[in-house]
């Protein structure tokens, strides 16, 4: 096993790989999902970010999705296995119907997190808890440093991803 | 144990940008690194079965929170669909 | 609790606490308000009281919306 603050930095950009990818997939950056998500990305644009991106950061502080999902995941993991993942999961989908949201985002984030985590916990090389950590520090760098830079790096992934709805597929 | 230590202080420092930005709707994405850290710390602290429920039911409760703040702020709770 | 955890916890609550009492507009009292509340839990959850926990934090966001019913933005 590796030193500690390297496990967490591994896990931090393998969390951060795992949440921005369901995210796009589930076309999370297109529309505000609650007319709340579309105020934040409103002023999120009127101080020199991208719209798509605040689009994306409003839909994650206004319902729980694939970050919300890959953090609750890590803390099944960590306190009762994998039973503890799938049942994170099924947490997720009845938080996002609370929050007037379909929830498949969070969902499947929740559950391709929880066979990450365990698979990682079971190889030896990470424990859960470098997961949890590292979710904190991934959310943290898309919400937490400078909405400006981060919206505008979600809105370039958001115009790649946008050419492959283009081309036909969905 | 350092796990813990750095859920805590990010979740202090967001606390911090919390009171120093000025615009209102741009202070919730830090009060969402928050809720991360503090539901991160619950489930480091006790790790028992039931700290699945608290850990999400307070993530979830949070996230409500902060969309209803946004939505009133917006004018009014309606949806938009 | 180690140290460090029980003073970034403090130091939540009252940074949430002096930000409430000096927000002018009720969106930022209410938002320094959950910032006080989320420095609360880690203390319930350290003595165990999970049931006390998951109580709360169904509780406070009804309340906020409560109170956000009575504070409509027509003022601003």
């Amino acid at each position: 096993m590796l030193e500690e603050p390297v496990r967490i930095l591994i896990a931090a950009a393998i969390c951060w790989l795992n949440f921005v990818t369901v995210d796009l997939i589930f076309k999370l950056p297109e529309k505000g999902g609650v007319i709340g998500a579309t105020a934040i990305a409103e002023q999120v644009e009127a101080t020199g970010g991208n719209k798509n991106g605040g689009f994306m950061m409003g839909n994650i502080v206004s319902s729980p999705d694939a970050s919300a999902g890959t953090l609750l995941a890590a803390c099944g993991v960590y306190c009762s296995g994998l039973f503890g993942g799938l049942f994170a999961a099924v947490l997720v989908y009845i938080g996002n119907r609370i929050c007037y949201d379909p929830g498949y985002a969070g969902t499947t984030g929740c559950l391709t997190a929880t066979l990450i985590v365990y698979g990682a916990v079971q190889s030896g090389w990470f424990a859960a808890s470098d997961f949890i950590a590292g979710m904190v520090i991934a959310i943290l760098t898309i919400q937490g440093i400078s909405s400006m830079y981060a919206s505008r790096l979600i809105g370039r992934l958001w115009r790649i991803r946008s050419r492959f709805i283009r081309a036909g597929r969905p | 144990m350092i796990a813990i230590v750095v859920c805590a202080v990010l979740a202090v420092y967001a606390g911090l940008r919390v009171v120093t930005e000025r615009n209102t709707m741009k202070k919730l994405p830090f009060v969402n690194v928050i809720s991360f850290g503090v539901a991160g710390v619950i489930a480091l602290l006790l790790p028992h079965p039931l700290t699945i429920l608290a850990a999400a039911a307070y993530f979830v409760g949070s996230t409500l929170e902060s969309n209803a703040i946004a939505s009133t702020w917006a004018g009014g709770m309606r949806r938009d669909d | 609790m180690i140290d460090t955890v029980m003073i970034a916890c403090v130091a939540l609550i009252l940074i949430g606490m002096a930000a409430t009492i000096a927000a002018r507009d009720p969106f930022d009292k209410l938002i320094s308000l959950s910032v006080m509340i989320a420095g609360v839990f880690p203390f319930i959850a350290d003595r165990g009281y999970l049931d006390v926990a998951i109580a709360v934090a169904l509780v406070a966001p009804i309340s906020t919306i409560f109170i956000l019913m009575a504070c409509r933005r027509e003022t601003a």
